[in-house]
């Protein structure tokens, strides 16, 4: 019984890996608790650890259908759960009209008239007439699916209560056509960058996990999935130098997604070890503000040089 | 095993990580499937089902450790237990930390607790009262007495085995007491020390808050600014439906050849209050002028435009000093650039209206700070005429209590007078209620 949840979390660790997600092992636990409860899991955290991807990856690792619902302001439900297809009804209805003369033909009185009319079958609100959208879509998947519900708190309270049925109870009232239940849970990932305090009633109903910038170790192995053409030593001072980064106050810090771009550009430029011109050249793509940039210029020979030391301590090891 | 976790549960609610009872059915299944056996994976698992912000987390880890710690604890120190020659002690609690086991000993733990009346705990500073009551019931004190008398006998000789592992276990034990009366406080201190802590805080004045609480209180007051600008970034949605916006119907719904089918509607546009702060940060006031401001910049969601100033005698500007430091440096900045001297109110309105009197409007409300004690000097009253005439209102928070009003140096009611409102605000609890009718009116 102890085994199994342990191995099951080794498992993800190493399948996410395979499709070159790194991730912690509290990370691997929530993706297994998901899956395991059938709950929703909200991941917060800043931006660029990988909270999008990591719902790409289990879309992967599970085989199943990756459906995204992107949140912005004034998102509503014809947008995000279903909408109607008003062209298609309304040539139904001249069709229905032709065809209402063969039916009532014959007909004597209002009243066989509307009997016979009621008789008929109307197909004006069904299926056939049902535009999906992701929401929708994610329940009726027959695969099952994995639902994205990206950057939560964008969009308004409004539609946060919409989503709490569909998150505890995994259905969607339609008014015309009543409760559609999912055949197949789909996992159900939210984030949020905390850009608004997300409301009790949803978080309560999920699972919540927060990413935090990693430790020097884990982005070594994330940096080296990403790039895997980075020579050792190199990858070392990289990873010190942005820990090191992270330590001073700035506005925006570097997330791993920044590293990985960094990591990338030093690769073009074809250098094999870093130092203070390289690191003043390439900062912008660490940091995306000027403030920011001018703060860690003046530490950026420090940063170096203790990035560097650390790595060759490393490596005599 | 669940009743393991709900006092868990009742520990976690008690350190103020909110937990319902939903969440508890969770938490139960989600134990059922991963087990006790692993405490890591334990803490994870219940890590990512219990608390649901970061500083939550936190919380959960340093309650999660407290709580389940006697348990490593005793398999730790099960094997420090040979020694045989005990005969020349008659200590009884010696030789029961000699010769019992770890769970006899726990047992004694909890029946010398259960004689000190541990249920009994409310506040955290009765911690160290109960550990030293369950310390003398288990009879520490004849132990104390003969290690002492082992010490003076022995002279300068190295201490005796025995010596040396009873000191260690006494030491064991009092860690292992204190422990124990930590768990019982989170269990049993059900007004939980924080909460009865932020009541006081509320309550009390402003000036008697002892700087070394100022990191707490300013949690407080964060929590507080967090609910009102929820509260009235809420009320200002109401305000965004407007008319029919006629023009972009008609284009949308081209499509539809022209029948009118999706309506769009004019958003009014929301005016954000601007909000001018004028702070008396001499020696008297200067403590409230601290917590107004701790409160106003962690507004900034709500409030589109916030300028404060400070003064004791002449008037400065300190709104950037707020945007790029942290909240605690720029106060402290703040107070020792301007604060001290002797007041001067009408060298401040003259300072204030000369550099922003045209920038007052009718969206504008400026808040005044202070307890009108004018040492004497101009007043000035007319600058304040001019400046309650432009703005869309006038308010004076001051910290004095009423009775003191305009006695001695005060001179409240002559500036009172235009003023749209006057309040006494002393305590944290004031200051909230005066901000909630500046941000409702403001708007």
């Amino acid at each position: 019984m102890s085994d199994g949840p342990k191995k099951i979390i080794k498992d993800i660790t190493k399948g996410f890996s395979k499709h070159g997600y790194i991730c912690s092992e509290q990370i691997a636990t929530a993706v297994y608790l998901a899956s395991e409860l059938e709950k929703p899991i909200l991941i917060e955290g800043p931006p660029g650890v990988g909270k999008t991807e990591l719902a790409n990856t289990a879309a992967l690792y599970f085989k199943k259908d990756m459906i995204r619902l992107q949140c912005y302001e004034g998102l509503d439900e014809s947008k995000a759960l279903y909408e109607w297809r008003y062209g298609k009804q309304l040539l139904y209805t001249q069709i229905l009209k032709e065809q209402m003369q063969e039916v009532l033909e014959g007909a004597k009185g209002l009243k066989e008239s509307l009997d016979r009319l009621m008789k008929f079958e109307d197909i004006f609100f069904s299926e056939d007439f049902l535009e999906t959208r992701p929401l929708l879509e994610a329940l009726t998947s027959k695969k099952g699916s994995v639902l994205l519900i990206d950057e939560v708190d964008k969009s308004d309270e409004e539609f946060e209560a919409l989503l709490l049925e569909i998150l505890s109870e995994f259905q969607i009232s339609i008014p015309e056509l009543g409760v559609r239940k999912a055949e197949v849970k789909p996992l159900v990932v939210l984030t949020s960058n905390n850009s608004r305090e997300i409301g009790d009633a949803l978080k309560r109903r999920c699972l919540h996990l927060y990413i935090p910038f990693p430790e020097a170790k884990l982005e070594r192995q994330i940096v080296q999935a990403r790039v895997p053409e980075i020579s050792e030593s190199l990858q070392i001072q990289l990873v010190n130098f942005v820990q090191g980064v992270r330590e001073l106050d700035l506005k925006k810090q570097p997330a791993i997604s920044e590293t990985i771009d960094w990591a990338k550009t030093v690769i073009l430029l074809n250098s094999e070890e870093l130092d203070t011109k390289l690191a003043e050249d390439t900062l912008n793509i660490l940091l995306k503000h000027q403030q920011d940039i001018e703060v860690v210029k003046k530490e950026i020979p420090a940063l170096v040089s203790s990035a560097t030391e650390t790595s060759d301590g490393k490596s005599i090891n | 095993m669940e009743k393991v976790l709900t006092d868990f549960v009742k520990a976690l609610r008690n350190s103020n990580v909110r937990v319902s009872p939903a969440e508890t059915i969770d938490a139960v299944s989600v134990v059922d499937t991963v087990g006790y056996e692993d405490k890591e994976l334990l803490k994870r698992t219940l890590s990512i089902v219990l608390p649901k912000t970061p500083e939550e987390k936190k919380k959960f880890e340093e309650c999660f450790d407290d709580f389940f710690t006697d348990e490593i604890k005793q398999q730790i120190s099960v094997e420090a237990n040979e020694l045989t020659d005990i005969k020349d002690i008659d200590s009884d609690l010696a030789k029961k930390l000699l010769e019992g086991s770890q769970g006899e000993l726990m047992l004694s733990i909890a029946d010398a607790a259960e004689e000190a009346e541990i249920r009994e705990i409310r506040y955290f500073t009765q911690r160290s009262v109960f550990t030293r009551r369950i310390l003398e019931k288990m009879g520490v004190g004849k132990l104390e007495d003969e290690l002492m008398q082992m010490g003076a006998s022995r002279e300068d000789e190295l201490p005796s085995e025995l010596e040396q592992e009873l000191r260690n276990q006494l030491t064991n034990l009092r860690e292992r007491v204190s422990d124990y009366v930590q768990q019982q406080f989170l269990l049993h201190g059900d007004v939980s020390g924080e909460q009865l802590r932020e009541q006081v805080f509320k309550s009390m004045n402003m000036a008697q808050i002892d700087r070394s609480y100022l990191h707490e209180v300013h949690s407080l007051v964060r929590k507080m600014a967090k609910k009102l600008a929820n509260l009235h970034s809420r009320r200002k949605k109401n305000f965004k439906k407007g008319k029919l916006d006629i023009r972009k119907t008609i284009r949308d719904n081209w499509v539809n050849q022209g029948i009118l089918f999706d309506l769009s509607w004019a958003y009014k546009k929301v005016d954000r209050p601007k909000i001018y702060v004028i702070c008396d940060v001499s020696g008297s006031v200067g403590a409230y002028a601290r917590f107004m401001l701790m409160f106003l910049f962690s507004l900034t969601e709500v409030v589109s435009k916030l300028r404060a100033f400070v003064f004791s005698s002449n008037l400065g500007e300190v709104t950037n000093d707020f945007k790029d430091a942290q909240l605690d440096e720029a106060i402290e900045k703040a107070l020792q650039k301007h604060g001290g001297g002797s007041t001067d109110y009408g060298q401040a309105l003259t300072d204030f209206v000369s550099l922003c009197l045209d920038e007052i409007d009718k969206k504008t409300t400026v808040v005044i700070l202070g307890d009108a004690r004018n040492n004497f000097g101009p007043e000035k009253a007319h600058l304040m005429k001019s400046i309650n005439e432009r703005a869309k209102q006038v308010f004076w928070l001051n910290p004095e209590g009423k009775y003191r009003w305009d006695t001695g140096d005060s001179v409240m009611t002559t500036y009172s007078a235009y003023c749209t409102k006057v309040f006494q605000c002393g305590n944290i609890d004031q200051l909230e209620r005066v901000i909630s009718t500046l941000l409702k009116t403001a708007i």
